[in-house]
């Protein structure tokens, strides 16, 4: 165990593996044609193209650099009105505002939160979430989403992000504050971060050693995954087979999440929950709660004893019409308490109980008005305590549970082999000095708080040090990922050395370097690259022999010889259709609409427990659940969240087609797009089918339809206009179905569900 | 799958010793998951074992339609796996890993044999429209497989796949014009990107999902069923319907060419079928009502109709159960032995393999792990199971990771 320490870091050629290295300046690069490059970005990929012996793509044309930012930045298609101004706007540097415009919308952190989302695993439930029919909402955890969201809009320095995720708790004296600011609030909501593992030990018969290991585990392989693009979970039982991931340095960085998450001494989740004001506050409720409880208690005491004798009558009336051999048993059977009746009392009291005991509606006729009045008067008081009650809001927060334990190497990943004790520390690759044993440097306490994962999040974050080089190129690798489909690393989960190499080396690390010398910042870095020539490339390409050179020299297209068409996201094609019908509703934050699953196997919005105007919010709102999300976006690939998710995939299967040509979210999206149309041209009486289809082409893909379309759309409406009208429906009627058939044929284009 | 850890003392593993000694201390303290087991009380079966078929199998009383194709079973008496949950010994059962996130088999036989039928998906899932099971669609997941490898849900109640119809479907000569009219606007788009495959699966996806309208609907009209067909599955019989319907369902779907059928027993009255946790009798009595019948009317239907040489039958859970009481009458989970069935494609009939110890709480004689039967099935579909690899994270991945789990072709298994 533990046996690679002589050599950690290095790959079988004996050199340090590219990502375990610190960044250093990367010099930009020389060019021959020196006018493309916009940026020094451009210089990396070109140097790279003419070494290929590559020549660049056109500039892709305004509509499609309109329609590829906005989808890149804020998840949206442009509103026409969007669309025309940009047009319209023939000053210098059109394209640069339109990108300024798009960073400062509170749409942006809408759509880049969401990437975070899923590098964190976040969902909005709690366990494992394996019963479709069963959703254990983890209370109050959408503020972790709103706080993402918030972060992105803000663009919050990204080592100041994770430092609050990692160890918001740890920042602030919490415990003792006398109120908790909007600042405290924040820093503890962060914490959510640590929070997104499954943990179903709420349930008793499952909180057990393995399970409770299980959480401690999970999470530290989340962060490791998502922070640093390790895939360690095989060091848990053995020596990492590729990477050099030691056992040992698999247990050295759960350690540090053990004070929060202690097997030994285990809060199950929901006693974890902080409350959104501070504790005394919290106390101060909880001792008025009581009181009103206890008087709850008396009121009911007293309502019982004014309903007691009539109750009484009430049963032994009842009880007179059994059979008199068992009536004496039968009232010794109920009148004992369930847990210590005999086999034989419990067999009477299930089989007389309930027609026995009188029915509230029984009691209420047998009452005297005296009575009844007195009663009134009771329950009117409970319902007067019952208003008295306070609450408060929950946050899913992470913080110290006890003294820091001791955390042992678990042979063969079991806890019933523990082996050596283990300090925390950061993973032996990622330290500059390989002779570093973290075993002798324990973090310094903070207060009442282990100030562990303080030390984790600084460590990870530190200028100058293999980890934070890491945690940079993984992050400028994943926005890059983002913008081009594929990142520099196409294995945007793995950069060990299995994973894939980087295309771009020195790009990675000038991005990385740009990122960190820039305080974090990730608008910036998106408005660099997106500046850049080869992110304005044109992503068709129409045969020709240029093309057909390209293809053989790079069928992959991995030195970016052109831009790639990527297909929407799930969210994006859900929030696209919105849009175009008309009725997506912008607000934000707050719980998350809910979801339910039908028999039939799908899981749609639950209508009965929100609003019409809720279930056209944004994707990102939708109660998110590990296994059983809401079918439309699962069809388009929404991720199952076993952990957590780092790169989406988009595949195109049969279910994506019966689910675009069938589903009642898009044929009713259909019918609302024609009724916006024929809202905007003036209604149906003074019909211009050549208006309204050039209109759905305009609301759905930002473009007027070229000739040839404009005549095939418009021969097809006049078509189905006629079908409509032969099968008995109505002259009016018949033009809003036809144009609903236009526009979802329209919405069912590869144009449509494509970043051009 | 049959979930929830049938119990091999109560239906395929008869153990004289546990009457012998009811209610013994066994000498062997057993690993209990729940509460309720801490006497290690040894427990007798209620049931008893007769010598069945040609071949003599012993087999349990509260079987007796499996018992009578005793002659068609490779009964697997020594099999083990690895976790005592429920969520994560599916999983393992299903992937061959305790923890979640890979390819399912099904998808792994998708991938490796592709589709025969270009009409339908070549994986199709069967589960009671009631309900899942505890790690739900974790079972039939392609994970990092395509997309176009994970298991597909039929539905028996209502249609058969979410939205092959439209909630009102358009006359089917609208919507054909409007289908030609994408046709025609797609491949004008496409004409920028002759080198997208993925536009041209779209493409090609709508054509198909015209075609499915149809197939599907076929493939599983049921109408085409003669009476005495609906009686053998017990569709006659409220108890039975359920699941023989998803029974015969799937034989249909392996008629159409399918190429893995994953079939789900009943979630009610219990959400683990098969979890007998309180009262081993009265619990294996319901849930063995329901399923028994089905699962031989699928073998005996295959073997009429020259299937089963081609098929193969799997019929387990994902684990077994403790050889002592939990309180009093039921019986904990145990992932130390369990059996499975297997018949047809190449299982040698008529015979039982391995063995536990006197009382069944550990597989000891011919011991198989869960990716040893996996290995082995790939095995009998003409493939090598280190051979069928997947590239996922710069890693050739396989169904079995052999070279951490061992896993290995079972060929005593096999029947040459």
């Amino acid at each position: 165990m533990g046996n690679c320490f002589s050599a950690p870091v290095a790959d079988s050629n004996g050199q340090l593996h590219w990502a375990f290295q610190s960044l250093r300046p990367r010099p930009v690069p020389n060019v021959k044609n020196t006018d493309w490059p916009r940026t020094a970005i451009d210089h990396f990929i070109l140097a790279q193209l003419e070494r290929q012996n590559l020549q660049p793509a056109p500039h892709a044309d305004p509509l499609t650099l309109l329609r590829r930012a906005s989808c890149d930045l804020i998840g949206l298609p442009p509103s026409p009105e969007e669309s025309q101004a940009f047009f319209d706007d023939k000053r210098p540097e059109a394209y640069e505002r339109l990108l300024d415009r798009l960073l400062a919308s509170p749409r942006f952190g809408e759509k880049w939160g969401r990437h975070w989302l899923d590098a964190a695993g976040y969902v909005d439930v709690l366990g494992g979430d394996n019963d479709a029919g069963i959703i254990k909402l983890g209370r109050g955890k959408w503020r972790y989403r709103d706080y993402v969201v918030i972060s992105f809009n803000h663009d919050k320095p990204f080592d100041r992000f994770l430092l609050e995720q990692l160890a918001g708790d740890e920042l602030v004296d919490w415990r003792n504050a006398p109120e908790f600011t909007s600042s405290i609030l924040e820093l503890l909501t962060a914490t959510t971060f640590l929070r997104c593992a499954a943990d179903d030990t709420d349930e008793n018969e499952l909180n057990t050693p393995d399970l409770r290991h299980g959480v401690l585990q999970h999470t530290a392989e989340i962060v490791a995954n998502n922070l640093l693009a390790l895939t360690v979970n095989c060091a848990k039982c053995h020596d990492h087979k590729y990477d050099p991931i030691p056992q040992r340095d698999y247990y050295r960085f759960e350690a540090y999440f053990a004070p929060a998450f202690n097997p030994e001494n285990w809060v199950q989740p929901t006693n974890r929950n902080l409350p959104d004001i501070a504790l005394p506050r919290k106390a101060d409720i909880d001792r008025h709660n009581q009181s009103v409880d206890e008087q709850i208690a008396k009121a009911k005491a007293r309502r019982e004893k004014i309903e007691a004798e009539t109750k009484d009558i009430l049963f032994e009336e009842k009880l007179a019409r059994l059979p008199e051999t068992i009536r004496v048993e039968v009232k010794t059977a109920i009148r004992t308490v369930a847990a210590q009746r005999t086999d034989a009392q419990k067999e009477l009291a299930r089989d007389h109980e309930k027609t026995l005991n009188p029915k509230p509606e029984e009691i209420a006729a047998r009452l005297s008005d005296d009575q009844k009045a007195n009663i009134r008067k009771v329950e009117t008081e409970i319902a007067k305590l019952n208003r008295s009650r306070k609450t408060y809001g929950i946050v899913h927060g992470v913080y110290d549970v006890g003294t820091p334990p001791r955390t042992r190497i678990l042979i063969r990943g079991d806890y019933l082999k523990p082996g050596d004790e283990v300090a925390p520390g950061m993973f032996r690759a990622l330290t500059q000095d390989a002779a570093e044993d973290g075993s002798t440097n324990l973090p310094a306490k903070q207060g009442s708080t282990s100030g562990w994962r303080l030390d984790l999040a600084r460590r990870l974050t530190a200028s100058g040090t293999p980890a934070a080089a890491l945690v940079a190129r993984v992050q400028v690798n994943r926005i890059w990922q983002q913008l081009f489909g594929v990142g520099l690393v196409e294995t945007s989960d793995n950069f060990g050395v299995n994973g894939a190499r980087p295309t771009h080396p020195e790009l990675l690390d000038w991005l990385a370097g740009e990122f960190v010398h820039g305080g974090w910042r990730i608008k910036p870095i998106l408005r660099t690259i997106m500046n850049s020539a080869v992110y304005r490339q044109a992503s068709s390409t129409p045969d020709s022999p240029h093309v057909a050179r390209a293809m053989k020299i790079d069928p992959g297209n991995q030195w970016l010889w052109h831009q790639r068409l990527r297909r929407l996201d799930s969210e994006g094609i859900r929030d696209a259709l919105l849009a175009v019908c008309g009725h997506l509703n912008s607000a934000m934050g707050g719980p998350a609409i809910p979801i339910q699953s039908r028999p039939d196997g799908s899981a749609v919005i639950n209508e009965r427990e929100c609003t019409a105007s809720d279930a056209s919010r944004r994707s990102l709102y939708l109660l998110q659940r590990r296994n059983y999300n809401y079918s439309f976006l699962a069809a388009f690939d929404q991720p199952v969240m076993a952990l957590n998710c780092t790169r989406r995939f988009s595949s195109a299967v049969v279910s994506q087609s019966l689910t675009m040509l069938n589903d009642s979210f898009v044929t009713s999206a259909s019918e609302k797009m024609a009724d916006r149309i024929l809202r905007m041209t003036h209604g149906p009486e003074s019909s211009n089918p050549r208006a309204e289809v050039s209109l759905s082409f305009v609301l759905a893909l930002s473009r007027k339809p070229a000739k040839e379309e404009a005549q095939w759309c418009a021969a097809l409406l006049q078509r189905q206009v006629q079908r409509h009208l032969a099968k008995g429906v109505n002259a009016e009627e018949s033009h809003r179905m036809a144009l609903a058939n236009v526009c979802h044929v329209v919405l069912n284009t590869s144009e449509f569900l494509c970043i051009p | 799958m049959q979930n929830g850890g049938p119990s091999q003392m109560e239906l395929f593993d008869p153990k004289p010793d546990l009457k012998k000694y009811e209610g013994k201390v066994h000498g062997e303290k057993v690993e209990m998951f729940q509460k309720g087991s801490e006497g290690n009380k040894l427990l007798a079966s209620p049931f008893s074992f007769y010598p069945r078929g040609q071949c003599g199998t012993e087999m349990s009383e509260i079987i007796p339609h499996l018992c009578s194709v005793a002659d068609q079973l490779c009964l697997v008496r020594s099999m083990h796996t690895e976790h005592n949950n429920h969520t994560e010994a599916l999983v393992m059962f299903n992937t061959g890993k305790i923890f979640p996130g890979r390819p399912a088999l099904g998808s792994w036989i998708s991938y490796a044999l592709g589709t025969t039928n270009q009409n339908l998906p070549a994986y199709i899932v069967l589960r009671d429209p009631d309900g899942y099971n505890t790690s739900g669609t974790l079972l039939w997941q392609n994970a990092w497989l395509p997309a176009v490898h994970r298991g597909t849900e039929f539905s028996t109640r209502g249609a058969p796949v979410l939205n092959l119809q439209a909630a009102q479907p358009p006359p089917p000569d609208v919507q054909r014009d409007d289908l030609q009219l994408l046709a025609k606007l797609n491949e004008r788009h496409r004409r920028d990107y002759p080198f997208e495959s993925d536009l041209e699966a779209r493409i090609h996806n709508y054509e198909l999902a015209a075609r499915m309208q149809i197939a599907a609907g076929d493939a599983l009209d049921l109408g085409k069923e003669s009476e005495t067909m609906r009686k053998l599955y017990g569709l006659d019989n409220e108890i039975t319907a359920g699941y023989g319907l998803r029974c015969l369902m799937a034989r249909r779907l392996v008629e159409a060419g399918v190429r893995f059928v994953q079939i789900f027993p009943p979630v009610k009255p219990q959400f683990q079928p098969w979890d007998s946790h309180a009262n081993v009798k009265t619990e294996l009595e319901k849930i063995c009502a329901a399923c028994d019948q089905p699962s031989a009317a699928l073998i005996k239907d295959l073997k009429a109709r020259g299937l089963l040489d081609s098929t193969i039958v799997i019929w387990s859970g994902e684990f077994g159960r403790l050889p002592v009481s939990q309180n009093g009458s039921g019986r904990d989970h145990n992932r130390n032995a369990f059996t499975t069935l297997l018949a047809g494609g190449g299982f040698r009939a008529g015979c039982v393999h391995g063995a536990t110890d006197e009382v069944g709480y550990r597989a000891v004689e011919g011991r198989v792990s869960v990716p040893d039967l996996h290995a082995t099935i790939l095995h009998l579909l003409g493939f090598d199971h280190q051979r069928v690899t997947y590239l996922h994270h710069g890693n050739e991945e396989t169904l079995t990771d052999a070279r951490v789990t061992q896993a290995r072709v079972a060929h005593e298994l096999l029947a040459i």
